[in-house]
C-alpha cells in the first residue's frame, strides 16, 4: 500500500478514530489498533473495540491499493506532532510501514491485520432518522455526565434517546439525579426509542460532524452515517424506567435565583462540607432568602444566604454538593428555578425560560 | 461429560479453543460468551454484540463446529444469538461507602417496552373488596377463555379506583399464562397520537398492521376518544378485526360506555356487547385492607390503629390514599420508626381539606342554587317534590360531611322534627348506594361546598 495524505487532515482523522481503539492491553492486539484501509472508494481509517466501531474516510492520493494496521496510539503521537503544512506518504513494506514527508522519515511497526474485526452495520434497519450533528451532540453531552459509572445497572449506565411528537429528547439518570434535554425538531422524526452506553455515546457525538447525520437503528445497534464515515455502536435492550413518574408535578417551595450568586454560594459553602461531600438548602419563605450551610468537624462551618423570590413553605434539604453544581454548567440562562417537592422528595432545577432541560436531584437523609 | 448441559459442553469447548487459537484471541472473543441451549441439535451460542455475532461466524464457525462433532454427532449446526444485557452476568460489585444520598425509586418505574405493561400491577398487588369483585372475577374469567368468555371487558369507575391497575393486572397475568403471544397496553390517548403520527409520516398501514398483531389489546381511558371521529372509526376497524379473530379487548373509562358523550353509535354498541362491569367507592373494610397492604409493600408496619385512622379519615380516591402513604412511608425513611397517631393526625393536616365547619345557610343556598330552585323553599312546610328532593340532600350534607347534630339540622331548616331529618338522611344514604345519578349529584355539590 502507497497513499499520500494531507498532514492536516491525517493528524485530525487519526486523533478522531484514535478514540474508539481499545485502550485496555488484555485483549487482541490489534484492537489497540488503527486499520488504513486504501481502495476503491478511497482511502479509510477504522477503529472498534467491540462497544463501538468507526469507518471514516480521508481524502488523499492511492498509488497502490492495500490494508494495513497500525498502534492507535504510537500513530496518534506521530500525526499530533506534525507541524506545517504538506503532505505525507505512507508506504507498507513487510512488517513496516515507512512514513516520510519533507522533512524526515520514520518506519512504524503494523500489527496482523488479518485480526481486525469487521464491522457490523444494520442490515434491515427497524428505524431511522435525520438530525443535525450537532443537536445529537447537544443532547447526549447535556445529560450523559448524569449517567452511572457502574455497568451493574446497564440501563443506567446508558442515555436515552427519544423521539415523539416532533421532539427529541435525551435522558441520563444514575439514581441519585437525572438530567433530560429536549430538542424540537423541524418536520417529522418517526418516534423511536434507543439506549447507548453513556461512554460509547460520548465517543461518538464528538466524532459527529455539525450537519445531517442519517441513524440506522436495528434491534442490537446503532449506527450514525454521514458522507464522511460511520459510526456504530452496541445498544442497551433492557428496558428504561418509565422516568417521567418520578417528576414531581406539585411542590411545596419554589425559588427563582440568579444562576451566578447560586454557583458562587455553593462553591464558598462546598468547602466546608463534609466527607459525605452535605450541603444544607433551606427556603426562607419569609425572608426571601435561599440559605446554604454546610459544617465538617475538621474544617469548621459556614452559612450565607443569597436573595430569591422564595414561594411556599420554609423547607430545609440536605444535598451532595457535586450533584447542585452538576447542572450549573449545562444551562444559559441567567437566572435558575429551584422547586422542593418536601422532603425526601427531588429538587428540581430549571432555568427561568428553558423548557429545554430539567435536572432533577434527591436529597440526602437527614 | 454430560452432552445435553450446555455448561459442561461449553467448557469443553473452552478447553479445545484454548489449545487453537492465540490467549489474545481466547481472551476477546470467547471471555464473555456461552450457549443458552441446546435444541434439535443446534447448539444457540450466545454473543454480547453484532461484532462476535460476526466474528464467530466467519472464523470460528468450522472450528466449533468440529469440535461439538466430536463431542456427538447428534450436533447439527451451530447458530449466534446476540444476549441480552439482562441475561448477560453482571459482577458483583460492593458498595463499600454507604450513599448517603436517598435513591429516585426507580425500581417501580420499569415498564416493558413491547407491551408497555408496568410490572408493578399484578392481581397479588390488587385489594379485591366488596366493591370490586365482580369486575376483579370478570378479569380473571376473561383471562381464563381470552377472546370467548367476556369479549370485550369494559371496566369503568371514578378516578382513583384501580381501574389501571386491574387492566395492567389481566395484562401480565396473561403474559404469565401465554408467554408466546403478544399483549399491548395503551391509553386512548396514546393510539391517537400514533395514529396522527402514522398519518403525517405515511404509514397509516403499518400502523394497522402494527395493532392488528396482538393477541390481547388493552386501551385505559377510552372516554378520550369522545369527540375524536376519525379515531374511533381507527378503532371501530381495529375493534371488528381484533374480534373476529377471537382477540381479547379489554377497555377501561371513568364512565359507563352508555354515558360517554359524543361517541359513535356502532362503537358505543361494541363496548357494550362483551362484559359491562362498575368499580364502585371502596367500603371502609377495603380502604383500611389498601393501606395495610401498600404500607406493608414499602415495607412499612403500620398499627392497626394508624391504617384504620388514614382510612377514614382520608375521603376520596385511592390515589389519595396512596398520596398520603407515600408521607408516612417518607417519616418512616427519615425518622426510622414508622409514626404514630398523633404524628400522622399532625401530617393529615396538610392533606385534609380545610374550613370543614360551614355555616347552614351557605350549604342550603348552595344546594338550592344548584338544583334551581328558591333558597326560601327550603325553609316552607312545602311537600313539593322539587323541594323535598334538595332538602333531604341537604340534611344528608349538613350531618355527613359537617356532623351537625340533628336537631340542629331541623331546627334550622325551618323547625322540623329531628325524627325527620334522620329519615331524610337514612333514605338519602340508602339511595346513594343504589342510584349512581344520585352518587353523582351529591359528588357534585360537595365539590361545590370546599
Amino acid at each position: 500500500m502507497i497513499i499520500n495524505i494531507e498532514k492536516k487532515e491525517f493528524s485530525e482523522a487519526v486523533s478522531r478514530v484514535a478514540r474508539f481503539a481499545e485502550r485496555k492491553s488484555a485483549t487482541l492486539p490489534v484492537l489497540a489498533g488503527i486499520a488504513i484501509v486504501a481502495g476503491d472508494d478511497g482511502i479509510k481509517l477504522r477503529a472498534t473495540n467491540l462497544e463501538t466501531g468507526i469507518d471514516f474516510k480521508v481524502g488523499g492520493t492511492i498509488e497502490q491499493p492495500g490494508v494495513v494496521a497500525l498502534p492507535a496510539t504510537t500513530l496518534r503521537e506521530i500525526t499530533g506532532s506534525f507541524s506545517g503544512t504538506g503532505a505525507i506518504k505512507l508506504e507498507h513494506t513487510g512488517d513496516t510501514v515507512l512514513i516520510s514527508s519533507s522533512a524526515g522519515r520514520s518506519t512504524l511497526k503494523t500489527l496482523a491485520y488479518e485480526d481486525f474485526p469487521t464491522l457490523p452495520f444494520p442490515d434491515s434497519p427497524t428505524a431511522k432518522f435525520t438530525l443535525p450533528g450537532i443537536q445529537i451532540r447537544t443532547l447526549v453531552l447535556t445529560v450523559a455526565g448524569c449517567a452511572s459509572p457502574s455497568t451493574v445497572r446497564p440501563e443506567l449506565a446508558s442515555v436515552l434517546l427519544s423521539a415523539e411528537g416532533g421532539v427529541v429528547k435525551a435522558v441520563a439518570t444514575d439514581s441519585f439525579r437525572l438530567a433530560e434535554k429536549k430538542i424540537a425538531v423541524p418536520g417529522t422524526v418517526a418516534p423511536f426509542s434507543i439506549l447507548i452506553p453513556a461512554k460509547n455515546a460520548i465517543d461518538i457525538v464528538q466524532t459527529l460532524p455539525d450537519d445531517d447525520v442519517e441513524v440506522l437503528i436495528d434491534e442490537h445497534q446503532c449506527a450514525f452515517s454521514w458522507p464522511g464515515g460511520i459510526v456504530t455502536t452496541r445498544l442497551v435492550t433492557v428496558p428504561y424506567p418509565d422516568y417521567t413518574q418520578i417528576i414531581p408535578k406539585q411542590f411545596v417551595s419554589e425559588a427563582t435565583l440568579l444562576r451566578k450568586d447560586f454557583e458562587a454560594s455553593l462553591r464558598r459553602t462546598a468547602i466546608f462540607s463534609d466527607s459525605f461531600q452535605k450541603v444544607r438548602v433551606s427556603f426562607a419563605t419569609r425572608e426571601k432568602k435561599i440559605l446554604f450551610s454546610a459544617r465538617n468537624s475538621d474544617v469548621g462551618e459556614s452559612s450565607e444566604s443569597i436573595p430569591a423570590s422564595v414561594t411556599g413553605d420554609p423547607i430545609e434539604l440536605s444535598f451532595n454538593h457535586r450533584y447542585l453544581a452538576a447542572p450549573l454548567s449545562l444551562m444559559n440562562s441567567e437566572n435558575l428555578s429551584l422547586s422542593a417537592a418536601g422532603i425526601g422528595r427531588p429538587l428540581i432545577i430549571k432555568g427561568v425560560g428553558d423548557n429545554t432541560f430539567l435536572y432533577l436531584v434527591m436529597p440526602m437523609n437527614q | 461429560m454430560n452432552r445435553s448441559d450446555p455448561h459442561e459442553l461449553w467448557e469443553y469447548i473452552l478447553t479445545q479453543v484454548e489449545l487453537s487459537i492465540s490467549p489474545a484471541n481466547f481472551n476477546t472473543w470467547f471471555k464473555s460468551s456461552a450457549i443458552i441451549k441446546i435444541e434439535d441439535g443446534i447448539v444457540f451460542i450466545g454473543v454480547q454484540s453484532p461484532f462476535f455475532k460476526d466474528w464467530y461466524q466467519k472464523h470460528f464457525n468450522t472450528l466449533l463446529l468440529k469440535i461439538v462433532r466430536d463431542v456427538s454427532v447428534e450436533f447439527r449446526n451451530i447458530e449466534y444469538t446476540i444476549v441480552k444485557d439482562i441475561a448477560r452476568k453482571q459482577p458483583k460489585e460492593s458498595r463499600l461507602r454507604r450513599e448517603p444520598t436517598q435513591e429516585l425509586p426507580l425500581n417501580e418505574f420499569y415498564i416493558n417496552k413491547s407491551d408497555n405493561l408496568n410490572p408493578r400491577y399484578t392481581f397479588d398487588t390488587f385489594v379485591v373488596g366488596s366493591f370490586n369483585q365482580v369486575a376483579n372475577m370478570a378479569a380473571r374469567a376473561a383471562i381464563e377463555r381470552p377472546g370467548i368468555t367476556y369479549n370485550p371487558l369494559f371496566i369503568y369507575g371514578d378516578t382513583g379506583r384501580g381501574k389501571t391497575h386491574l387492566i395492567q393486572a389481566i395484562g401480565n397475568h396473561y403474559k404469565k399464562l401465554y408467554p408466546n403471544r403478544k399483549v399491548f397496553y395503551l391509553t386512548s390517548e396514546k393510539f391517537g397520537t400514533d395514529f396522527t403520527d402514522s398519518l403525517q409520516l405515511g404509514t397509516a398501514n403499518r400502523f394497522k398492521e402494527k395493532y392488528r398483531q396482538y393477541d390481547l389489546l388493552i386501551m385505559d381511558d377510552v372516554q378520550f376518544l369522545s369527540k375524536k371521529d376519525k379515531f374511533q372509526e381507527e378503532l371501530f376497524h381495529l375493534f371488528n378485526h381484533l374480534y373476529d379473530n377471537n382477540k381479547q379487548i379489554v377497555f377501561s373509562s371513568d364512565r359507563a360506555p352508555g354515558n360517554i358523550p359524543d361517541i359513535m353509535d356502532r362503537l358505543r354498541g361494541r363496548f357494550l356487547s362483551g362484559m359491562t362491569v362498575d368499580i364502585g367507592e371502596p367500603d371502609m373494610e377495603s380502604r383500611i385492607e389498601i393501606v395495610r397492604k401498600k404500607a406493608a409493600m414499602s415495607g412499612v408496619m403500620l398499627s392497626d390503629e394508624v391504617s384504620e385512622y388514614i382510612a377514614t379519615s382520608v375521603s376520596g380516591s385511592i390515589r389519595e390514599l396512596e398520596g398520603v402513604l407515600n408521607s408516612v412511608v417518607c417519616h418512616t425513611q427519615v425518622k426510622g420508626t414508622p409514626p404514630d397517631i398523633a404524628e400522622v393526625r399532625q401530617s393529615l393536616r396538610s392533606f385534609s381539606r380545610p374550613s370543614k365547619t360551614v355555616s347552614v345557610k351557605h350549604v342550603v343556598s348552595k344546594i338550592a342554587e344548584f338544583y334551581g330552585i328558591e333558597e326560601e323553599s327550603i325553609y316552607e312546610k312545602t311537600r313539593r317534590r322539587e323541594v323535598v328532593r334538595p332538602r333531604q340532600v341537604i340534611m344528608y350534607i349538613l350531618r355527613e360531611d359537617f356532623s351537625v347534630s340533628y336537631p340542629t339540622i331541623g331546627n334550622k331548616l325551618g323547625g322540623r322534627d329531628h325524627t325527620t331529618v334522620i329519615h331524610s338522611c337514612e333514605k338519602v344514604k340508602r339511595e346513594v348506594a343504589e342510584d349512581a345519578e344520585l352518587a353523582k349529584e351529591i359528588q357534585d355539590i360537595r365539590t361545590l361546598l370546599v
